[in-house]
């Protein structure tokens, strides 16, 4: 599993970087919007982002739309990582696209748990 | 302040089991800063008085209480997830089909039990409201401790316990914020009732139930007692009816008065048909 | 960010302070237990540094988080999960400083009817200017025995 860790604070990156490297991912990083889709125009298989809404150049809700107009990254999980915390920026979010929300601050458990959601990390197997 | 070594001893152990986290020698700070407030909820001055009175007579809640405090576990929503999927997936459609023949009418009745802060009836509606109008569902929500039972029919979570495995559809279909805080939509809340219980008394009024939740509870009991608990469970339920229990849980080899059911990567226990009164 | 905060109802369940605790227990401590309400009256802070967050809309405010230089060098180290005497560097300083400045602010945000747009942080030695008439609310915490002081201004 690869993912795309967007966010244009370097210490919220490494953060996350941590929490996925922890539950197995590869990862790649981008300070914005517009270096996220340049990883993925180079052709670089992504199963996972994680967004943050506020940056500069080219912020998260603009990077969710731009990836659900293309057909060929259908297989990109995106999931919002971002201190917006209003009812109404999650419903733009999830119109716009977006799979999953965390709201910004979250603990490694937290994290974890979406991705099981997601189906991206397993469910501890029953007995 | 220092804490007795057998103190100490007795909450890693407890730790240990139930979270397979090792608390090291020298963690006493640890246990003494994360305890004491709940040793002055209880009323009492220090940690090992209150260890002492759990020792004493140990019950779930408190237990967890303990755990939770000393590995900062909040609840998740939908723990396990696995357990909702079946209950919306096998459970509910054999119910619907058992209606025909005069079962689960009008209401499908679900016991929550040992329910903590209320994430899991929460949950339980939240799986059941994409199959059923909340109008037919009556979850009771039983747990010993009042603090835990005035949180859940107060319907509001902090932001951090909002993160911990709640989907976002399901966060802004059914919550509004409320100051920093979530609160959960009244339709919902309405089906809940939260009620005291001690699962070694009689059942709680709102049976009998077509589906038990008991989940991490039976961890904490020994085997007389787990036989004692289960035993109680049944007689609170419907025949055919449905128990959920935690991931690392069982009837097998306890009580043989139940059925297992795979389902999906998970077992849903059912009620064995009730022998001739 | 505005007027509309009623700062009356904090009373008790302070929702400001609600938000600086869950980000200290989740992403700066991870454990609760170290931050707490400053006892008494606040000590002037010196060598401060600043780190903020503007809130755009209907109504402009403010979300300032103030601190001694030794005290936001401890908060990055902890956030960047680094050694307690780890050299920080200037850029992870300011970095560290201002996400935390961005999540408080993006919660505090939330508090408000009509919320607006949120600015990126930015990180100073100096105060930022803000009229003394503009403080909606002054909340100073204890975050293991050092003053961290978050501050709600109204942007005229």
């Amino acid at each position: 599993m690869r993912a795309l860790v967007i966010d244009d604070s370097r210490t919220m990156r490494r953060i996350i970087v941590g929490v996925l490297t922890a539950l197995g991912f590869e990862t790649v990083e981008a300070a914005d919007g517009r270096q996220a889709l340049d990883v993925l125009e180079q052709g670089i298989e992504v199963d996972l982002a994680c967004i943050d809404w506020n940056m500069p150049v080219m912020n998260g809700l603009e990077f969710v739309v731009a990836v659900r107009e293309r057909k060929d990254w259908r297989g990109v999980t995106l999931m919002m990582v971002t201190t917006e915390s209003e009812h109404g920026q999650i419903v733009r979010a999830l119109a716009a696209g977006a799979h999953e929300y965390m709201i910004k601050p979250f603990t490694p458990d937290a994290v974890k748990e979406k991705l099981q959601l997601l189906g991206l990390v397993e469910i501890e197997e029953l007995v | 302040m220092t804490l007795a070594p057998d103190t100490f001893a007795f909450v890693a152990d407890l730790v240990r089991r139930r979270s397979a986290i090792q608390l090291e020698p020298g963690k006493e700070y640890l246990v003494e800063s994360r305890l004491l407030p709940l040793a002055r909820t209880a009323g009492l001055l220090d940690v090992d008085s209150y260890v002492r009175g759990i020792r004493a007579a140990p019950h779930p809640t408190t237990l967890e209480a303990v755990v939770e405090a000393l590995t900062t576990n909040e609840t998740s929503w939908f723990r396990d997830a696995l357990p909702f999927r079946a209950l919306v997936d096998h459970v509910v459609p054999e119910m619907l089909t058992a209606t025909t023949s005069g079962m689960f009418a009008p209401q499908l009745r679900i016991w929550s039990a040992a329910c903590s802060s209320g994430q899991e009836p929460y949950s339980i509606a939240m799986a059941l409201a994409d199959v059923l109008a909340p109008s037919r569902m009556k979850i009771t929500a039983t747990d010993l401790s009042d603090q835990m039972l005035e949180r859940g029919r107060s319907g509001r979570y902090s932001q951090l316990e909002i993160n911990r495995g709640l989907p976002a559809p399901m966060l802004v279909k059914h919550f509004t914020r409320a100051g920093a805080d979530w609160e959960i939509a009244q339709p919902l809340r309405s089906a809940v009732t939260f009620q005291r219980h001690n699962l070694l008394d009689a059942p709680p009024v709102g049976g009998p139930f077509d589906v038990v939740f008991l989940r991490n509870v039976l961890i904490y009991f020994d085997l007389a007692t787990k036989r004692d608990v289960l035993r109680r469970v049944q007689q609170a339920m419907r025949p055919g009816g449905f128990l959920l229990l935690g991931a690392a849980e069982t009837t097998i080899g306890v009580d043989d008065g139940w059925e297992r059911v795979s389902v999906g990567r998970s077992s849903v226990y059912r009620l064995a048909p009730r022998r001739a009164a | 960010m505005s007027m509309q905060v009623d700062t009356t109802a904090f009373a008790g369940t302070d929702p400001v302070y609600v938000i600086a605790e869950e980000v200290f227990s989740s992403m700066i401590d991870g454990e609760p237990g170290f931050l707490r309400h400053w006892d008494g009256d606040p000590p002037p802070i010196v060598d401060a540094m600043h780190a903020w967050v503007d809130v755009h809309g209907a109504t402009n405010g403010r979300v300032l988080l103030s601190t001694e230089r030794s005290t936001a060098d401890d908060l990055a180290r902890a956030l960047l999960q680094m050694g307690p005497t780890e050299p920080v560097s200037d850029e992870d300083f300011a970095d560290a400083l201002g996400e935390v400045a961005n999540i408080v602010g993006g919660n505090v945000k939330a508090l408000v009817p009509d919320p607006g747009v949120l600015t990126l942080p930015q990180v100073t030695h100096e105060r930022p200017h803000t009229d003394p008439e503009a403080l909606i609310y002054e909340l100073p915490l204890d975050w293991r025995g050092s003053l961290v002081v978050i501050g709600l201004w109204r942007l005229l």
